[in-house]
């Protein structure tokens, strides 16, 4: 087997044995699985943007923090004149977020823009800020959130499915994750991709070969900020509730974690990165306490250390596009 | 009268505290080019320094000096071992150092856990000026800041291993073919940086809650600062200070400090886009 095949079997195989698993593991278990694969989309998101376009992003929790609270808003009915039906709470999570994130983006990429470190610690500052502004917001519940947001519900009306089962709603999330997966593949693959990893490499000299490396990095940015939102609207149908601790400063930090660790350029080892760190935390955390997240930073400075391209990331890569393997 | 002398004072007060925590951040980054996102935990550990040596039986005044020393130490033993491996990689020391700040800061819950601790104000007294009261702590801090400000500036701009400094800040590699030695240079920068969180976190620790989560909220007001004022220049961080602490004081006086906190990190963020260089870099 060559090198090339070898490495797609491998991804398909993460993938088969992701559908498999209902086949092995219990019911109740299948549901925090579900919960953790909209970590998992929400990790591809940030490792598009900051793997792709090198845009580290210290607040990507303020766009899945929004789509979360966009679906609960929608769903709950609180908006007058709009109906709380699910697609709709999606597509208001999905595009809240990506406005969001292109205003920003228009914001700070313009002529010089902000890069690097400064992007880092401007977005770091903007989660502190959509935190402190979700906490102290009555209309979405203030530093209590929103409790009871109903679950996905396919189709209206009193016969409306409702997705509670642990087993469809598994399959659900992972078709969703399939789905996003293929789409910011496709996005990479393509020769828009090389764009963005030019501007991830050297920036001046992409802006001498005639591209406008704002907008792409804005392109990108709201890519990415769609994504995390619809991982947000997800994960809240299923846990229920949204607080401010989904907007804000920790869980942006936690997710830039599993991404660093499964490996940044990688689509597919952030999302196993975030299910497997997740899935050991829980075990871990009962066992050790305190100092499973000791562990955590250290197992990261490590591999930041010695491993920058992450754990995961040197198994689950794809070989390059055909166009590019001459 | 009063309240304006009050508010003035706390200006200034949380001004220099700033000042304290950003001057190691501001040298680590001119010197080095790294952003030491482990910078707050060091604030941290100062302040628990001060918490050991008072229940060791040793009092404020020792857990004061002990600290820089503790955290010099500290740092010079985290550059050998973590940071010294990524200077090449830019990015990498963000990530880096913030993996070390989350393990020191979970390493403080393991040892004295995520409760509050109590640090005796050693100067519990007030002072009278001009008509408002003032606890003298406070202006302790002040002291303490303008001192070492005052020391750094001295250190950098009148001797001559502040001039190697500022030598390698602004050309590292003519730096070293001058026979600068900026391994050496590196060390003594970091475990310096170090110690000076250290002090700020222990001359702080009577006036705050000493918890785990001290450090994340000096963190980023500090960077602010440095980036509002313009990193790698020392005049930029007495700029940088003044803008965040004196416009959060002043619209925390007049609503509340959440407002305050948003305002101002949304007014630093808008400063930071217009001026990348900072206040006192110009406009480019």
């Amino acid at each position: 087997m060559t090198e090339r095949r070898f490495r797609i079997a491998i991804t398909l195989l993460v993938w088969a044995a992701f559908a498999m698993l209902p086949l092995v593991v219990a019911e109740w278990y299948l549901g925090r699985l579900a919960q953790l694969i909209t970590y998992g989309i929400f990790a591809m998101s940030l490792a598009f943007v900051w793997g792709q376009v090198g845009l580290l992003c210290f607040g990507q929790a303020i766009f899945f923090g929004t789509g979360a609270y966009a679906m609960a808003v929608v769903t709950k009915g609180m908006v007058p004149g709009i109906p709380d039906a699910s697609p709709i709470g999606l597509a208001a999570a999905i595009a809240l977020p990506a406005l969001i994130a292109n205003l920003l983006g228009q914001f700070l990429f313009r002529g010089r823009g902000v890069s690097g470190a400064y992007f880092a610690i401007v977005t770091l500052s903007a989660a502190v800020v959509a935190e402190r502004l979700a906490s102290h917001w009555r209309f979405i519940g203030g530093f209590n959130g929103l409790l009871n947001v109903p679950p996905l519900r396919l189709g209206s009306g009193p016969e409306a499915l409702e997705l509670f089962e642990p087993l469809p709603t598994y399959y659900v999330m992972l078709a969703a994750a399939g789905a996003v997966y293929l789409g910011l593949l496709a996005l990479e693959r393509a020769p828009l991709g090389s764009v963005l990893r030019a501007v991830r490499d050297h920036e001046e000299r992409t802006t001498y070969f005639g591209y406008d490396v704002a907008a792409y990095k804005r392109f990108a940015f709201t890519v990415s900020g769609g994504i995390a939102g619809l991982a947000g609207a997800l994960f809240v149908t299923q846990f229920g509730f949204v607080s401010p601790a989904l907007i804000g400063f920790s869980l942006s930090t936690e997710v830039l974690i599993w991404t660093a660790l499964g490996g940044r350029e990688v689509l597919l080892a952030a999302w196993l990165a975030a299910i497997v760190v997740r899935t050991v935390e829980g075990i871990l955390s009962e066992a050790l306490g305190h100092y499973w997240l000791l562990a955590l930073g250290v197992l990261f400075v490590v591999s930041v250390v010695l491993l920058p391209r992450g754990l995961l990331g040197w198994l689950l890569r794809l070989p390059l596009p055909a166009r590019l393997d001459r | 009268m009063e309240t304006a002398v009050i508010i003035g004072l706390d200006a200034l007060s949380f001004m220099l505290a700033l000042l304290l925590v950003a001057l190691g951040l501001i040298i680590i980054f001119g010197l080095m080019n790294v952003i030491n996102m482990a910078h707050g935990e060091f604030f941290l550990l100062g302040a628990y320094t001060v918490v050991l040596v008072q229940n060791a039986g040793g009092g404020f005044w020792l857990g004061l000096m002990a600290a820089p020393i503790v955290l010099a130490a500290i740092g010079l033993a985290l550059e050998e071992l973590v940071v010294r491996h990524v200077y090449h990689r830019f990015i990498d020391t963000i990530l880096a150092t913030w993996g070390l700040s989350l393990a020191i800061k979970q390493a403080v819950i393991v040892v004295f856990g995520p409760t509050a601790q109590q640090v005796q104000n050693p100067l519990p007294s007030q002072v009278l000026i001009l008509g408002a009261v003032y606890p003298s702590h406070r202006l302790f801090i002040m002291a303490v800041a303008i001192a070492v400000a005052a020391g750094t500036f001295l250190l950098f701009y009148r001797t001559r291993l502040g001039l190697a400094a500022r030598g390698v800040i602004a050309n590292r590699a003519m730096a070293a073919s001058l026979g600068i030695d900026t391994r050496r240079m590196d060390r003594a920068t970091f475990a310096f940086g170090a110690a000076l969180a250290g002090l700020a976190g222990a001359v702080m620790a009577p006036l705050m809650s000493v918890d785990p989560q001290m450090g994340v909220g000096f963190l980023v007001p500090a960077f602010l600062s440095i980036l509002v004022g313009g990193a790698g220049s020392l005049p930029g961080a007495l700029l940088g200070t003044s803008v965040i602490a004196g416009s959060s004081t002043v619209v925390a006086s007049i609503w509340t400090q959440v407002v305050a906190q948003i305002a101002v990190f949304s007014l630093a963020i808008v400063i930071i886009r217009m001026f990348p260089r900072g206040l006192a870099g110009g406009r480019r």
